[in-house]
Protein backbone atom coordinates (compact mmCIF):
# COMPACT_ATOMS: atom_id res chain seq x y z
CA UNK A 1 0.00 0.00 0.00
CA UNK A 2 1.39 3.48 -0.72
CA UNK A 3 1.00 6.76 1.50
CA UNK A 4 -0.61 9.29 -0.28
CA UNK A 5 1.49 12.58 0.06
CA UNK A 6 -0.49 15.44 0.72
CA UNK A 7 -1.25 18.03 -2.30
CA UNK A 8 1.17 21.21 -2.04
CA UNK A 9 -0.11 24.08 -3.68
CA UNK A 10 2.12 27.10 -4.35
CA UNK A 11 -0.08 30.27 -3.14
CA UNK A 12 -1.44 32.43 -5.88
CA UNK A 13 0.58 35.43 -5.45
CA UNK A 14 -1.77 37.66 -7.28
CA UNK A 15 -4.35 36.59 -5.10
CA UNK A 16 -2.13 37.58 -2.63
CA UNK A 17 -1.31 41.08 -3.67
CA UNK A 18 -4.93 41.76 -4.57
CA UNK A 19 -5.90 40.45 -0.89
CA UNK A 20 -3.12 42.60 0.45
CA UNK A 21 -4.62 45.84 -1.14
CA UNK A 22 -8.06 45.73 -0.17
CA UNK A 23 -6.80 44.71 3.37
CA UNK A 24 -3.71 46.73 4.45
CA UNK A 25 -3.78 49.52 0.73
CA UNK A 26 -7.71 50.48 1.59
CA UNK A 27 -7.44 50.68 5.32
CA UNK A 28 -11.19 50.94 7.48
CA UNK A 29 -10.32 54.88 7.64
CA UNK A 30 -10.22 54.77 3.78
CA UNK A 31 -13.49 52.56 3.47
CA UNK A 32 -15.24 55.23 5.71
CA UNK A 33 -13.60 57.82 3.40
CA UNK A 34 -15.29 57.15 0.52
CA UNK A 35 -18.53 57.84 1.66
CA UNK A 36 -17.28 61.08 1.10
CA UNK A 37 -17.39 60.94 -2.98
CA UNK A 38 -20.49 58.43 -2.93
CA UNK A 39 -21.93 60.95 -0.66
CA UNK A 40 -20.90 63.79 -3.80
CA UNK A 41 -22.27 61.54 -6.36
CA UNK A 42 -25.64 61.37 -4.86
CA UNK A 43 -25.49 65.57 -4.04
CA UNK A 44 -24.87 65.76 -7.83
CA UNK A 45 -28.47 63.70 -8.35
CA UNK A 46 -30.11 65.71 -6.09
CA UNK A 47 -28.81 68.85 -7.90
CA UNK A 48 -30.32 68.03 -11.34
CA UNK A 49 -33.77 68.18 -9.59
CA UNK A 50 -33.26 71.45 -9.66
CA UNK A 51 -32.42 71.89 -13.33
CA UNK A 52 -35.54 73.01 -15.46
CA UNK A 53 -35.42 70.22 -17.98
CA UNK A 54 -36.07 67.15 -18.79
CA UNK A 55 -35.09 64.71 -16.07
CA UNK A 56 -33.04 62.69 -18.53
CA UNK A 57 -30.92 65.62 -19.88
CA UNK A 58 -30.45 67.37 -16.79
CA UNK A 59 -28.85 64.84 -15.07
CA UNK A 60 -26.86 64.24 -18.12
CA UNK A 61 -25.86 67.95 -17.84
CA UNK A 62 -24.95 67.79 -14.14
CA UNK A 63 -23.03 63.82 -14.60
CA UNK A 64 -20.77 65.76 -17.65
CA UNK A 65 -20.01 68.04 -15.47
CA UNK A 66 -20.05 67.28 -11.58
CA UNK A 67 -19.58 63.46 -11.56
CA UNK A 68 -17.27 62.89 -14.62
CA UNK A 69 -15.04 65.92 -14.48
CA UNK A 70 -14.82 66.21 -10.50
CA UNK A 71 -16.25 63.23 -8.02
CA UNK A 72 -15.11 60.46 -10.84
CA UNK A 73 -10.95 61.96 -10.90
CA UNK A 74 -11.03 63.13 -6.77
CA UNK A 75 -12.50 59.15 -6.11
CA UNK A 76 -9.68 57.69 -8.37
CA UNK A 77 -7.06 59.72 -7.02
CA UNK A 78 -8.03 58.94 -3.52
CA UNK A 79 -8.05 55.37 -4.20
CA UNK A 80 -5.45 54.92 -6.89
CA UNK A 81 -2.69 56.60 -4.53
CA UNK A 82 -4.13 54.52 -1.65
CA UNK A 83 -3.07 51.33 -3.32
CA UNK A 84 0.65 51.95 -4.13
CA UNK A 85 1.95 55.54 -3.71
CA UNK A 86 1.05 56.13 -0.18
CA UNK A 87 2.74 52.67 0.70
CA UNK A 88 5.61 53.70 -1.12
CA UNK A 89 5.69 57.02 0.85
CA UNK A 90 5.20 55.91 3.95
CA UNK A 91 8.21 53.23 3.71
CA UNK A 92 6.80 49.82 3.88
CA UNK A 93 6.68 49.11 0.56
CA UNK A 94 9.51 47.32 0.79
CA UNK A 95 7.47 44.31 2.14
CA UNK A 96 6.27 43.67 -1.72
CA UNK A 97 9.72 45.09 -3.47
CA UNK A 98 11.83 42.64 -1.92
CA UNK A 99 10.36 39.54 -3.27
CA UNK A 100 10.71 38.04 -6.19
CA UNK A 101 7.27 38.60 -7.63
CA UNK A 102 7.00 40.05 -10.81
CA UNK A 103 6.57 43.77 -10.94
CA UNK A 104 3.94 43.82 -13.50
CA UNK A 105 2.08 41.63 -10.84
CA UNK A 106 2.52 43.88 -8.40
CA UNK A 107 1.40 46.67 -10.38
CA UNK A 108 -1.80 45.36 -11.87
CA UNK A 109 -2.53 43.44 -8.59
CA UNK A 110 -2.72 46.64 -6.70
CA UNK A 111 -4.52 48.54 -10.11
CA UNK A 112 -6.84 45.52 -9.96
CA UNK A 113 -7.44 46.02 -6.35
CA UNK A 114 -8.27 49.70 -6.61
CA UNK A 115 -10.59 49.18 -9.26
CA UNK A 116 -12.60 46.89 -7.19
CA UNK A 117 -12.84 49.20 -4.41
CA UNK A 118 -13.95 51.44 -7.22
CA UNK A 119 -16.53 49.07 -8.46
CA UNK A 120 -18.14 48.75 -4.68
CA UNK A 121 -18.25 52.10 -4.10
CA UNK A 122 -18.41 55.23 -6.70
CA UNK A 123 -19.96 53.27 -9.50
CA UNK A 124 -22.89 52.27 -7.56
CA UNK A 125 -22.78 55.70 -6.17
CA UNK A 126 -22.86 57.11 -9.47
CA UNK A 127 -25.77 54.32 -11.02
CA UNK A 128 -27.89 56.00 -7.76
CA UNK A 129 -27.12 59.46 -8.49
CA UNK A 130 -29.16 59.09 -11.87
CA UNK A 131 -32.29 56.86 -9.56
CA UNK A 132 -31.85 60.14 -7.22
CA UNK A 133 -31.97 62.80 -10.51
CA UNK A 134 -35.29 60.86 -11.44
CA UNK A 135 -33.73 59.25 -14.51
CA UNK A 136 -33.44 55.39 -13.72
CA UNK A 137 -32.68 54.53 -17.53
CA UNK A 138 -29.33 56.38 -16.85
CA UNK A 139 -28.00 54.35 -14.43
CA UNK A 140 -26.52 51.64 -16.22
CA UNK A 141 -24.66 54.17 -18.38
CA UNK A 142 -23.44 55.86 -15.31
CA UNK A 143 -22.36 52.64 -13.74
CA UNK A 144 -20.27 52.10 -17.15
CA UNK A 145 -18.90 55.97 -17.46
CA UNK A 146 -18.01 55.90 -13.89
CA UNK A 147 -15.61 52.50 -14.01
CA UNK A 148 -14.54 53.12 -17.01
CA UNK A 149 -13.36 56.24 -15.94
CA UNK A 150 -12.02 55.03 -12.85
CA UNK A 151 -10.23 52.45 -14.42
CA UNK A 152 -8.05 54.54 -16.62
CA UNK A 153 -8.11 57.29 -13.45
CA UNK A 154 -6.88 54.87 -11.05
CA UNK A 155 -3.90 53.64 -13.65
CA UNK A 156 -2.49 56.92 -13.90
CA UNK A 157 -2.43 57.79 -10.38
CA UNK A 158 -0.61 54.75 -9.39
CA UNK A 159 1.80 55.95 -11.91
CA UNK A 160 1.71 59.35 -10.42
CA UNK A 161 2.35 57.94 -7.06
CA UNK A 162 5.37 55.79 -7.97
CA UNK A 163 7.15 58.73 -9.95
CA UNK A 164 6.07 61.48 -7.56
CA UNK A 165 6.19 62.19 -3.57
CA UNK A 166 3.85 64.50 -3.78
CA UNK A 167 1.75 62.56 -5.87
CA UNK A 168 -2.04 63.98 -4.80
CA UNK A 169 -0.07 67.42 -6.00
CA UNK A 170 1.19 66.43 -9.19
CA UNK A 171 -2.31 64.02 -9.50
CA UNK A 172 -4.51 67.07 -9.35
CA UNK A 173 -2.16 69.35 -11.74
CA UNK A 174 -3.07 66.58 -14.16
CA UNK A 175 -6.74 66.61 -13.50
CA UNK A 176 -7.16 70.09 -13.59
CA UNK A 177 -4.07 71.60 -15.13
CA UNK A 178 -3.27 69.75 -17.80
CA UNK A 179 -6.85 67.63 -18.59
CA UNK A 180 -9.14 71.04 -18.02
CA UNK A 181 -7.22 73.81 -18.77
CA UNK A 182 -4.98 72.61 -21.60
CA UNK A 183 -7.63 70.11 -22.13
CA UNK A 184 -10.34 73.13 -22.74
CA UNK A 185 -7.85 74.56 -25.32
CA UNK A 186 -6.00 71.51 -27.09
CA UNK A 187 -8.16 69.17 -28.39
CA UNK A 188 -5.17 66.76 -28.98
CA UNK A 189 -5.07 66.49 -24.93
CA UNK A 190 -8.95 66.34 -24.72
CA UNK A 191 -9.48 63.26 -27.40
CA UNK A 192 -6.28 61.73 -24.23
CA UNK A 193 -8.39 62.35 -21.02
CA UNK A 194 -10.22 59.93 -19.16
CA UNK A 195 -12.64 62.88 -18.12
CA UNK A 196 -13.53 63.92 -21.37
CA UNK A 197 -13.45 60.16 -22.75
CA UNK A 198 -15.71 58.89 -20.15
CA UNK A 199 -18.19 61.66 -20.81
CA UNK A 200 -18.48 60.06 -24.20
CA UNK A 201 -19.12 56.51 -23.07
CA UNK A 202 -21.64 57.98 -21.01
CA UNK A 203 -23.61 60.02 -23.27
CA UNK A 204 -23.51 57.02 -25.42
CA UNK A 205 -25.27 54.53 -23.49
CA UNK A 206 -27.42 56.79 -21.67
CA UNK A 207 -31.23 57.20 -23.32
CA UNK A 208 -31.52 60.99 -22.93
CA UNK A 209 -28.11 62.86 -23.02
CA UNK A 210 -27.84 65.29 -25.71
CA UNK A 211 -24.56 64.74 -28.08
CA UNK A 212 -23.56 67.79 -27.68
CA UNK A 213 -21.77 66.65 -24.15
CA UNK A 214 -19.41 65.09 -26.09
CA UNK A 215 -16.26 66.97 -27.70
CA UNK A 216 -15.30 66.80 -31.32
CA UNK A 217 -13.00 63.86 -32.52
CA UNK A 218 -13.88 61.84 -29.14
CA UNK A 219 -14.93 58.60 -30.58
CA UNK A 220 -18.40 57.50 -29.03
CA UNK A 221 -19.03 54.36 -26.89
CA UNK A 222 -16.84 51.47 -27.38
CA UNK A 223 -14.25 53.73 -29.59
CA UNK A 224 -13.91 55.83 -26.04
CA UNK A 225 -13.96 52.74 -24.08
CA UNK A 226 -10.82 51.58 -26.05
CA UNK A 227 -9.26 54.82 -26.02
CA UNK A 228 -9.48 54.62 -21.89
CA UNK A 229 -8.31 51.35 -21.82
CA UNK A 230 -5.39 52.12 -23.60
CA UNK A 231 -4.64 55.22 -21.10
CA UNK A 232 -4.87 52.50 -18.35
CA UNK A 233 -2.37 50.00 -20.07
CA UNK A 234 0.28 53.37 -21.09
CA UNK A 235 -0.11 54.00 -17.18
CA UNK A 236 0.44 50.83 -16.03
CA UNK A 237 3.34 50.22 -18.26
CA UNK A 238 4.88 53.62 -16.60
CA UNK A 239 4.41 52.65 -13.25
CA UNK A 240 5.81 49.06 -14.25
CA UNK A 241 8.87 50.92 -15.43
CA UNK A 242 9.36 53.33 -12.80
CA UNK A 243 8.82 50.56 -10.05
CA UNK A 244 11.89 48.90 -11.66
CA UNK A 245 14.12 51.94 -11.32
CA UNK A 246 12.75 53.34 -8.03
CA UNK A 247 14.99 54.52 -5.44
CA UNK A 248 13.10 53.10 -1.91
CA UNK A 249 13.89 55.65 1.11
CA UNK A 250 12.40 54.84 4.31
CA UNK A 251 9.64 56.83 5.64
CA UNK A 252 12.02 58.85 7.59
CA UNK A 253 14.02 59.63 4.46
CA UNK B 1 24.54 29.55 -2.53
CA UNK B 2 27.18 30.63 -5.33
CA UNK B 3 30.53 31.25 -3.95
CA UNK B 4 32.09 34.58 -5.84
CA UNK B 5 36.35 34.39 -6.63
CA UNK B 6 37.46 37.54 -6.36
CA UNK B 7 40.91 39.40 -7.34
CA UNK B 8 41.58 41.16 -4.05
CA UNK B 9 44.69 40.50 -1.60
CA UNK B 10 43.57 37.63 0.19
CA UNK B 11 44.72 39.04 3.29
CA UNK B 12 42.41 41.57 3.01
CA UNK B 13 39.87 42.10 6.27
CA UNK B 14 37.72 44.15 3.89
CA UNK B 15 37.23 40.80 2.10
CA UNK B 16 35.94 37.38 2.87
CA UNK B 17 36.74 34.10 0.55
CA UNK B 18 33.29 32.37 0.55
CA UNK B 19 31.69 36.25 -0.34
CA UNK B 20 28.28 35.85 -0.90
CA UNK B 21 28.01 39.29 -0.81
CA UNK B 22 30.23 41.66 -2.97
CA UNK B 23 30.45 45.36 -2.69
CA UNK B 24 32.74 46.91 -5.69
CA UNK B 25 34.24 50.93 -5.57
CA UNK B 26 30.38 51.78 -3.98
CA UNK B 27 29.72 55.05 -4.33
CA UNK B 28 26.01 56.61 -3.52
CA UNK B 29 25.13 60.52 -2.68
CA UNK B 30 21.80 62.44 -2.41
CA UNK B 31 22.50 65.96 -3.83
CA UNK B 32 25.51 67.14 -2.05
CA UNK B 33 25.58 64.99 0.72
CA UNK B 34 27.89 61.68 -0.10
CA UNK B 35 26.58 58.45 1.80
CA UNK B 36 29.25 55.92 0.09
CA UNK B 37 32.37 56.72 -0.87
CA UNK B 38 34.38 54.22 -3.28
CA UNK B 39 33.40 51.13 -0.72
CA UNK B 40 34.88 47.86 -1.73
CA UNK B 41 33.91 45.17 1.03
CA UNK B 42 32.64 41.51 1.09
CA UNK B 43 30.32 39.86 3.24
CA UNK B 44 30.33 35.86 3.82
CA UNK B 45 28.74 32.94 6.01
CA UNK B 46 28.67 34.24 9.28
CA UNK B 47 27.39 37.08 11.42
CA UNK B 48 29.43 40.80 10.41
CA UNK B 49 28.59 43.78 12.15
CA UNK B 50 28.48 47.26 10.70
CA UNK B 51 29.50 49.46 12.51
CA UNK B 52 29.53 53.24 12.26
CA UNK B 53 27.80 56.70 13.46
CA UNK B 54 25.10 58.50 12.31
CA UNK B 55 25.32 59.73 8.82
CA UNK B 56 28.39 57.06 7.87
CA UNK B 57 26.55 55.34 5.18
CA UNK B 58 25.68 52.16 6.97
CA UNK B 59 21.86 51.90 5.59
CA UNK B 60 22.54 52.98 2.05
CA UNK B 61 24.85 50.08 2.45
CA UNK B 62 22.43 47.65 3.16
CA UNK B 63 19.90 49.22 1.10
CA UNK B 64 22.58 49.10 -1.78
CA UNK B 65 22.85 45.18 -1.00
CA UNK B 66 19.14 44.15 -1.33
CA UNK B 67 18.81 46.04 -3.64
CA UNK B 68 16.21 48.89 -2.58
CA UNK B 69 18.74 51.79 -3.99
CA UNK B 70 20.39 52.15 -6.31
CA UNK B 71 24.54 52.86 -6.54
CA UNK B 72 25.64 56.26 -8.14
CA UNK B 73 28.93 54.84 -9.23
CA UNK B 74 29.95 51.05 -8.00
CA UNK B 75 28.66 47.94 -8.16
CA UNK B 76 26.71 44.71 -5.46
CA UNK B 77 26.12 41.61 -6.40
CA UNK B 78 24.61 39.17 -4.40
CA UNK B 79 25.54 35.38 -5.19
CA UNK B 80 27.02 36.95 -8.34
CA UNK B 81 23.19 38.74 -9.20
CA UNK B 82 22.97 42.28 -9.46
CA UNK B 83 20.17 42.97 -6.68
CA UNK B 84 18.71 46.00 -8.82
CA UNK B 85 18.07 43.94 -11.85
CA UNK B 86 17.61 40.48 -11.52
CA UNK B 87 14.66 39.65 -8.66
CA UNK B 88 15.25 36.33 -8.35
CA UNK B 89 17.55 37.67 -5.92
CA UNK B 90 15.08 38.57 -3.79
CA UNK B 91 13.96 34.73 -2.98
CA UNK B 92 17.31 34.31 -1.02
CA UNK B 93 18.07 37.84 0.66
CA UNK B 94 15.63 39.53 3.47
CA UNK B 95 15.49 43.08 5.06
CA UNK B 96 14.95 44.36 8.67
CA UNK B 97 14.96 48.09 7.64
CA UNK B 98 15.40 50.37 10.84
CA UNK B 99 12.15 52.22 10.29
CA UNK B 100 9.26 51.35 12.83
CA UNK B 101 6.92 51.78 9.85
CA UNK B 102 4.59 48.50 8.94
CA UNK B 103 1.83 48.17 6.94
CA UNK B 104 -1.87 48.65 8.37
CA UNK B 105 -4.46 46.77 8.89
CA UNK B 106 -2.63 43.63 8.91
CA UNK B 107 -1.93 41.20 11.85
CA UNK B 108 1.03 40.03 12.30
CA UNK B 109 0.25 36.52 11.04
CA UNK B 110 -1.26 38.17 7.94
CA UNK B 111 2.18 39.96 7.13
CA UNK B 112 4.36 37.46 7.22
CA UNK B 113 2.10 35.04 5.50
CA UNK B 114 1.82 37.79 2.66
CA UNK B 115 5.80 38.25 2.34
CA UNK B 116 5.92 34.14 2.31
CA UNK B 117 3.22 34.08 -0.38
CA UNK B 118 4.92 36.48 -2.16
CA UNK B 119 8.10 34.59 -2.07
CA UNK B 120 5.62 31.97 -3.43
CA UNK B 121 6.42 29.34 -0.46
CA UNK B 122 4.42 26.43 -0.57
CA UNK B 123 5.29 25.22 3.16
CA UNK B 124 1.66 26.62 5.38
CA UNK B 125 3.45 26.33 8.37
CA UNK B 126 6.73 28.54 7.71
CA UNK B 127 4.56 31.91 8.99
CA UNK B 128 3.84 30.42 12.12
CA UNK B 129 7.24 28.53 12.75
CA UNK B 130 8.94 32.11 11.94
CA UNK B 131 6.96 33.63 14.44
CA UNK B 132 7.99 31.33 16.97
CA UNK B 133 11.20 31.93 16.25
CA UNK B 134 11.15 35.16 17.33
CA UNK B 135 8.93 34.68 20.52
CA UNK B 136 5.68 36.41 18.43
CA UNK B 137 3.24 33.49 18.14
CA UNK B 138 1.07 34.15 20.78
CA UNK B 139 0.26 37.75 19.54
CA UNK B 140 0.19 36.36 15.46
CA UNK B 141 -3.77 37.74 15.50
CA UNK B 142 -3.29 41.18 16.47
CA UNK B 143 -2.76 43.66 14.49
CA UNK B 144 0.93 45.15 13.99
CA UNK B 145 0.09 49.00 13.69
CA UNK B 146 -0.67 48.70 17.49
CA UNK B 147 2.38 46.92 18.38
CA UNK B 148 5.34 48.17 20.66
CA UNK B 149 8.47 49.58 18.23
CA UNK B 150 10.41 45.89 19.86
CA UNK B 151 7.32 43.89 18.78
CA UNK B 152 7.40 45.17 14.89
CA UNK B 153 10.25 44.71 14.93
CA UNK B 154 10.32 41.28 16.07
CA UNK B 155 7.46 40.63 13.55
CA UNK B 156 9.83 42.39 10.58
CA UNK B 157 11.88 39.49 11.82
CA UNK B 158 9.87 36.86 11.58
CA UNK B 159 8.96 38.39 8.29
CA UNK B 160 12.22 38.23 6.91
CA UNK B 161 13.22 34.76 8.60
CA UNK B 162 10.06 33.20 6.87
CA UNK B 163 11.51 32.65 3.80
CA UNK B 164 15.27 31.21 5.22
CA UNK B 165 16.98 33.74 3.09
CA UNK B 166 20.91 32.67 2.92
CA UNK B 167 21.45 36.88 3.51
CA UNK B 168 20.26 38.18 5.90
CA UNK B 169 20.39 41.93 6.43
CA UNK B 170 19.60 43.57 9.84
CA UNK B 171 19.67 47.27 10.15
CA UNK B 172 19.51 47.95 13.97
CA UNK B 173 17.28 44.89 14.32
CA UNK B 174 17.78 45.27 18.57
CA UNK B 175 16.02 48.87 18.40
CA UNK B 176 12.95 48.83 21.32
CA UNK B 177 13.65 45.21 22.41
CA UNK B 178 13.58 44.67 26.27
CA UNK B 179 16.65 43.06 27.43
CA UNK B 180 15.65 39.34 27.36
CA UNK B 181 14.01 39.69 23.86
CA UNK B 182 17.59 41.04 22.34
CA UNK B 183 19.24 38.24 24.12
CA UNK B 184 17.27 36.10 22.79
CA UNK B 185 17.33 37.90 19.03
CA UNK B 186 21.41 37.89 19.34
CA UNK B 187 21.18 33.82 20.21
CA UNK B 188 18.55 33.61 17.13
CA UNK B 189 20.94 35.77 14.41
CA UNK B 190 24.35 34.06 15.99
CA UNK B 191 22.46 30.55 15.18
CA UNK B 192 21.40 31.85 11.95
CA UNK B 193 25.18 32.81 11.00
CA UNK B 194 26.28 29.34 12.29
CA UNK B 195 24.18 27.81 9.75
CA UNK B 196 25.99 29.14 7.08
CA UNK B 197 23.81 31.85 6.12
CA UNK B 198 25.46 35.46 5.87
CA UNK B 199 24.21 37.87 8.67
CA UNK B 200 24.69 41.71 8.41
CA UNK B 201 23.78 43.15 11.30
CA UNK B 202 24.20 47.41 12.19
CA UNK B 203 23.58 48.67 15.96
CA UNK B 204 24.84 51.46 17.45
CA UNK B 205 24.81 49.45 20.78
CA UNK B 206 28.46 48.46 20.17
CA UNK B 207 28.40 45.74 23.14
CA UNK B 208 25.92 43.79 21.84
CA UNK B 209 27.95 43.85 18.51
CA UNK B 210 30.64 42.43 20.75
CA UNK B 211 28.49 40.08 21.67
CA UNK B 212 27.12 39.07 18.05
CA UNK B 213 29.08 39.27 15.28
CA UNK B 214 32.55 37.73 14.18
CA UNK B 215 33.69 40.12 12.04
CA UNK B 216 33.39 43.77 11.87
CA UNK B 217 33.28 46.22 9.25
CA UNK B 218 33.73 50.12 10.55
CA UNK B 219 32.63 52.66 8.03
CA UNK B 220 33.23 56.13 8.90
CA UNK B 221 31.76 59.19 6.24
CA UNK B 222 30.60 56.51 3.69
CA UNK B 223 34.46 54.94 3.49
CA UNK B 224 35.86 51.56 5.20
CA UNK B 225 37.64 52.57 7.97
CA UNK B 226 38.25 49.06 9.45
CA UNK B 227 36.99 46.06 8.92
CA UNK B 228 38.19 42.51 10.27
CA UNK B 229 37.75 41.05 13.94
CA UNK B 230 37.57 43.64 16.82
CA UNK B 231 41.27 42.73 17.41
CA UNK B 232 42.46 42.46 13.81
CA UNK B 233 40.91 45.68 13.77
CA UNK B 234 42.79 46.95 16.78
CA UNK B 235 46.01 45.38 15.22
CA UNK B 236 45.81 47.58 12.19
CA UNK B 237 45.31 50.86 14.33
CA UNK B 238 48.71 49.55 15.98
CA UNK B 239 50.45 53.48 15.25
CA UNK B 240 47.91 54.84 17.39
CA UNK B 241 48.41 55.06 21.37
CA UNK B 242 46.51 52.34 23.07
CA UNK B 243 46.27 52.14 26.98
CA UNK B 244 46.96 50.03 29.67
CA UNK B 245 46.32 49.71 33.17
CA UNK B 246 48.31 48.10 35.47
CA UNK B 247 47.68 47.30 39.18
CA UNK B 248 50.15 46.47 41.35
CA UNK B 249 52.08 46.53 44.62
CA UNK B 250 53.90 50.03 44.55
CA UNK B 251 52.74 51.97 41.83
CA UNK B 252 54.54 54.87 42.21
CA UNK B 253 57.76 53.25 41.70
CA UNK B 254 56.32 51.17 38.68
CA UNK B 255 54.98 54.36 37.03
CA UNK B 256 58.74 56.22 37.35
CA UNK B 257 60.50 53.06 36.06
CA UNK B 258 58.18 52.92 33.13
CA UNK B 259 58.20 56.07 32.01
CA UNK B 260 61.92 55.86 30.81
CA UNK B 261 60.60 52.76 28.36
CA UNK B 262 60.85 53.42 24.72
CA UNK B 263 57.35 51.94 24.01
CA UNK B 264 55.76 54.12 26.84
CA UNK B 265 54.03 57.39 25.24
CA UNK B 266 52.81 58.50 29.11
CA UNK B 267 52.05 57.19 32.23
CA UNK B 268 49.10 58.53 34.75
CA UNK B 269 49.01 57.32 38.33
CA UNK B 270 46.10 57.26 40.21
CA UNK B 271 46.59 55.58 43.36
CA UNK B 272 48.65 52.38 43.13
CA UNK B 273 47.11 52.16 39.69
CA UNK B 274 49.59 53.17 36.36
CA UNK B 275 47.42 54.29 32.82
CA UNK B 276 50.12 53.91 30.45
CA UNK B 277 49.98 54.84 27.16
CA UNK B 278 51.80 53.02 24.73
CA UNK B 279 51.79 52.68 20.57
CA UNK B 280 53.73 49.41 20.62
CA UNK B 281 52.15 47.06 22.99
CA UNK B 282 54.18 44.07 21.90
CA UNK B 283 57.30 45.61 23.28
CA UNK B 284 55.61 46.25 26.19
CA UNK B 285 54.13 42.91 26.55
CA UNK B 286 57.76 42.14 26.97
CA UNK B 287 59.12 44.65 28.92
CA UNK B 288 56.25 45.10 32.09
CA UNK B 289 57.24 41.74 34.04
CA UNK B 290 60.91 42.48 33.80
CA UNK B 291 60.51 45.55 34.95
CA UNK B 292 58.24 45.00 38.12
CA UNK B 293 60.81 41.81 38.64
CA UNK B 294 63.20 44.21 39.18
CA UNK B 295 61.63 46.63 41.47
CA UNK B 296 60.12 43.48 43.30
CA UNK B 297 56.51 44.94 42.58
CA UNK B 298 54.19 42.64 42.19
CA UNK B 299 51.37 43.05 39.68
CA UNK B 300 47.72 42.06 40.50
CA UNK B 301 46.38 42.68 37.30
CA UNK B 302 46.88 43.96 33.75
CA UNK B 303 44.47 44.90 31.55
CA UNK B 304 43.67 46.73 28.43
CA UNK B 305 41.62 49.80 28.92
CA UNK B 306 40.49 50.25 25.26
CA UNK B 307 39.57 46.78 23.67
CA UNK B 308 35.77 47.41 23.57
CA UNK B 309 34.18 48.04 20.22
CA UNK B 310 33.01 51.65 22.01
CA UNK B 311 36.54 52.92 22.76
CA UNK B 312 38.01 51.32 19.25
CA UNK B 313 34.85 53.45 17.31
CA UNK B 314 35.88 56.35 19.21
CA UNK B 315 39.78 56.32 18.31
CA UNK B 316 38.50 55.51 14.50
CA UNK B 317 35.83 58.71 14.27
CA UNK B 318 38.45 60.86 16.25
Amino acid sequence: MSALAPAVHKPWRFASILVYTLRSCIGPKRWLGSLVYCGAALLFGLLALTIDEPSGEAFARVAADGIFALVVPIASLVIGDAVLGAEVRSGVFHFTWLTPAPLWQIVVGRWLGGCIVALVTLVPACALAAVVAGDPGSAGAAAIGAFMGAVAYIAVFVAIGCIARRAAVWSLAFVFLVERLLGAALTGIAQWSPTWESRAVFVNFADNAPTSLVRDGIPAGTGAMVRLAVIAALGLGIAWWRLAHIRLAGASD
Amino acid sequence: MTTMTTSHDPRDPAFVGDASVEVSDASAWFGQKVALSELSCSFGPGVTGLLGPNGAGKTTLMRAITGLMPLNQGTVRVDGRDPRRDRSVHSCTSLVPEDEAVPSGLTARQLVRYVADLHALADRAAPDRALAEVDMLGVADRRVDGFSKGMRQRTKVAAALVTEPTVLVLDEPLNGADPVQRAHLIALFRRLGAQGRTVIVSSHVLHEVERLADRIIVLIHGRLAAAGDQRAIRDAMNDRPRHVLVRGTDGRRLAAALIGLDSVAGVRLNGDDVEISTSRAAELALALPAVASDLHVRLREVRPLDDSLESLFRELVR
